[in-house]
């Protein structure tokens, strides 16, 4: 997908506009958000097994090659392909050869945040593949032309009438308008599509480096569809999302399901050993997997930026916090919204265009408090606004005005007599414009912090005169008090 | 089969980690430190623990498997398994019944009880409900309901587990719009953990199936409205038949 994180501030006062999304925005930290925050209080030895999938994770990356490697051979041993893609172009190239070498009409994919990065169905429809995404949300999103707004619930923004609306152009007919009357007229239009596929493309929740297993975590079902049915399956990963053995599954299912949507466990997970075997009735012929980099070796070589890899993609993060809830899914500009979108999706798709995105965060620390791996997403974003403004020229994005500003503000600060004279002619000259101690709005340079907050007026008798005059009052004070007695 | 641009990539992944080729050290986060030996005795307890709390389990799992969702009946015998399977499928109007050829339907009389309301249930295997796999795929999609045995249910969670094999198909569970699964006494296990060590027991001893399904309630979506509505994909109804 081409990011268009340089639209970051344009999209946000746009998302903030917008009555639709801002009221289907409730449902994120209403739903989610509350449903999460029980869900952990009430699984015994909740923070011990966040405390453990976090060692897994960290000891899984600290090792990734022995671990990948461990990987592929196995997938190998049971029979499946292994493809290693440095970038998106690199793994759509083989999916696409794949499916015309074995002559694929239909292909369905389920939800793989790794396949948005690589707008896969858009390049399959290119080339006359049908491609069908199959999670409901993610087929609103396909009619609709647009990104997911959030990682676990792509079609989140879009209202019910919205949906009816789609529905009703693509099939022709009067879809119904409930949520259960829509539902049940996308299960049609996708179990006919489901029959007829013979290849589908599948993300992997975990891969299982011991056994060659893959893990897929879905509600729906599409995932059990896309590895019963057709006759290849491809499940596309990112590098990093490997647990060394079955046994380290538990713990992560817990933690990962908990705090995506609250559930115990969700209604389907599916775990796939490589291609049906012989004497099964049914199941896909050939298993392939690919191992995606697509700019991930740029976190795994920034030891600030690593554990940015520990993301199990559970969207807890975005639910938490009050920025994304405000401006949406949309603004962040690429695949990946929210307080992790606003670490990744700069590093994968180029910090300098997504220069606003690692300031799109308070830093108010919601994040990092609900993260079912505790990653460190304010200390991410500081050390992404440390390379904004500091980093190499390729990296750096601060403007020659800004500066110029932040110099003469240094001028103007550095020395105690330029910025006591400062303040009081500050007020001198602002008291005429300002109203009730404030100025409203300022020009430029500084009409930007006014837009959204107004700016005091610097005090006519500043803190440091008022200090020396009370202190000499209450040395005064206590003489006399002493002369008393 | 055949692994492309490993290598390459293995070599860059060291040089952003910083390291050479080396196996990690022991580490006590993960289960991998564990010898097959290990494994093999903790699976050994695991199946002592659920056969000497089956009754325990059984109870835990008719609570935490209504909370998931699934339509819970407990009956005492086989007889009266067939029985509620029966009336399950008669109180759908189910004219078309699949069900796989698993072990289970030896002791509980399924199609007995059904042929008594005139349904002959199909048996979703190739050369039964189908001649070949897209056959047997579209008398799957065409039926009311689909009857499997469980071959481990969780307490835990509410889940049923199936591991697709001969017998059993893997779609016999998911394209039919209603589900029913009969688990038996001693098939419970206390949690996710306990499946994930008698899974990796299998593995090292080259007996694990070619896929497991974890199914805890009916297909779901709450992807319009944030509203959760059952039967997406799957069936939108699941019932769970529990003999003990």
């Amino acid at each position: 997908m081409l990011p268009t994180t340089d639209r970051f501030k344009k999209g946000a006062k746009e998302t903030l506009a917008d009555p639709v999304i801002q009221m289907s925005m409730e449902a994120v930290y209403n739903g989610f958000h509350t449903k999460r925050q029980s869900a952990g209080a009430d699984t015994e030895g909740w923070e011990d097994q966040r405390d453990r999938g976090r060692a897994i994770k960290e000891h899984t990356i600290e090792n990734l090659d022995y671990y990948l490697e461990m990987l592929t051979d196995n997938v190998d041993a049971n029979g499946g392909n292994v493809f290693f893609a440095n970038d998106s172009a690199a793994a759509t190239e083989y999916i696409l050869n794949l499916a015309s070498d074995r002559d694929v009409k239909t292909v369905i994919k389920s939800k793989s945040m790794v396949s948005e990065e690589m707008s896969l169905a858009h390049e399959m429809e290119a080339v006359g593949i049908e491609a069908v995404e199959t999670d409901l949300g993610e087929y609103i999103i396909q009619l609709a032309g647009e990104a997911p707004y959030h990682i676990i619930a792509p079609a989140i923004h879009k209202s019910q009438d919205q949906v009816a609306e789609m529905f009703k152009q693509t099939t022709g007919i009067d879809p119904g308008d409930t949520p259960k009357e829509l539902t049940t007229t996308a299960r049609g239009m996708l179990r006919e599509t489901f029959q007829r596929a013979d290849m589908s493309v599948t993300g992997v929740n975990f891969a299982v480096a011991e056994s060659g297993s893959i893990v897929l975590v879905t509600n729906e079902g599409n995932g059990r569809m896309c590895t019963s049915i057709p006759r290849v399956h491809v499940a596309v990963m990112g590098m990093e999302k490997i647990v060394p053995s079955m046994q380290d599954l538990g713990v992560m299912l817990r933690i990962l399901i908990r705090s995506a949507t609250g559930q115990r466990i969700s209604s389907y997970v599916t775990m796939v050993n490589g291609p049906r075997r012989d004497e099964e009735e049914d199941g896909p012929e050939e298993f392939h997997l690919v191992i995606v980099d697509n700019g991930r070796m740029k976190l795994l070589a920034d030891e600030k930026l690593r554990e940015a890899l520990y993301c199990l993609r559970c969207g807890a993060c975005l639910n938490a916090c009050p920025v994304y809830r405000k401006v949406g899914g949309h603004s962040y500009g690429w695949v990946y919204p929210g307080p992790i979108g606003a670490v990744v999706s700069p590093v994968l798709s180029g910090l300098k265009q997504a220069s606003d995105l690692p300031f799109a965060s308070s830093l108010c620390g919601a994040c990092r408090e609900v993260c079912p791996v505790r990653i460190d997403i304010p200390n991410m974003l500081l050390h992404l606004r440390q390379q904004v403004v500091e980093g190499p020229p390729e990296v750096r994005s601060v403007g020659r005005m800004e500066r110029l500003g932040w110099k003469a503000w240094r001028f103007g600060n550095i020395k105690s007599g330029r910025f006591r004279r400062g303040g009081k002619l500050a007020n001198r000259l602002g008291r005429p414009f300002a109203r009730g101690g404030m100025f409203k709005r300022l020009p430029p340079p500084l009409s930007g912090w006014t837009r959204s907050r107004d700016m005091p007026l610097p005090a006519a008798s500043p803190f440091r005169d008022r200090f020396k005059k009370r202190l000499a009052q209450s040395s005064q004070d206590s003489q006399s008090s002493e002369g008393e007695s | 089969m055949a692994i492309t641009g490993r290598d390459a990539f293995l070599g860059r992944v060291r040089g952003a980690l910083g390291k050479s080729p080396s196996a990690p050290a022991p580490d006590d986060a993960t289960h991998l430190g564990l010898t097959p030996d290990d494994v093999r005795s903790a699976a050994d307890g695991v199946r002592r623990e659920m056969s000497e709390q089956a009754d325990v389990l059984l109870d835990a799992v008719a609570d935490s498997a209504a909370t998931a969702g699934w339509k819970v009946r407990r009956v005492a015998s086989p007889e009266d398994a067939a029985d509620v399977v029966a009336e399950i499928c008669y109180d759908a109007g189910a004219t078309k019944i699949l069900r796989s050829d698993q072990e289970v339907f030896n002791a509980v009389p399924v199609d007995a009880a059904l042929q008594a309301l005139g349904v002959t249930p199909g048996i979703a295997t190739v050369g039964q409900a189908g001649t070949d796999v897209p056959a047997l795929k579209q008398a799957t999609f065409d039926s009311d309901v689909g009857i499997t045995g469980v071959d481990y249910a969780i307490a835990e969670t509410g889940t049923v587990v199936l591991h697709p094999r001969q017998g059993l198909s893997r779609l016999v569970s998911l394209a039919p719009g209603r589900h029913i699964a009969i688990l038996t006494r001693g098939d419970v296990l206390p949690s996710l953990d306990e499946l994930f060590t008698l899974e990796r027991a299998d593995y090292n001893e080259g007996a694990i199936a070619g896929s497991m399904n974890l199914i805890s309630g009916p297909s779901r979506t709450g992807d319009i409205a944030a509203t959760i509505v059952d039967g997406i994909h799957g069936p939108f109804e699941v019932h769970l038949v529990i003999i003990g």
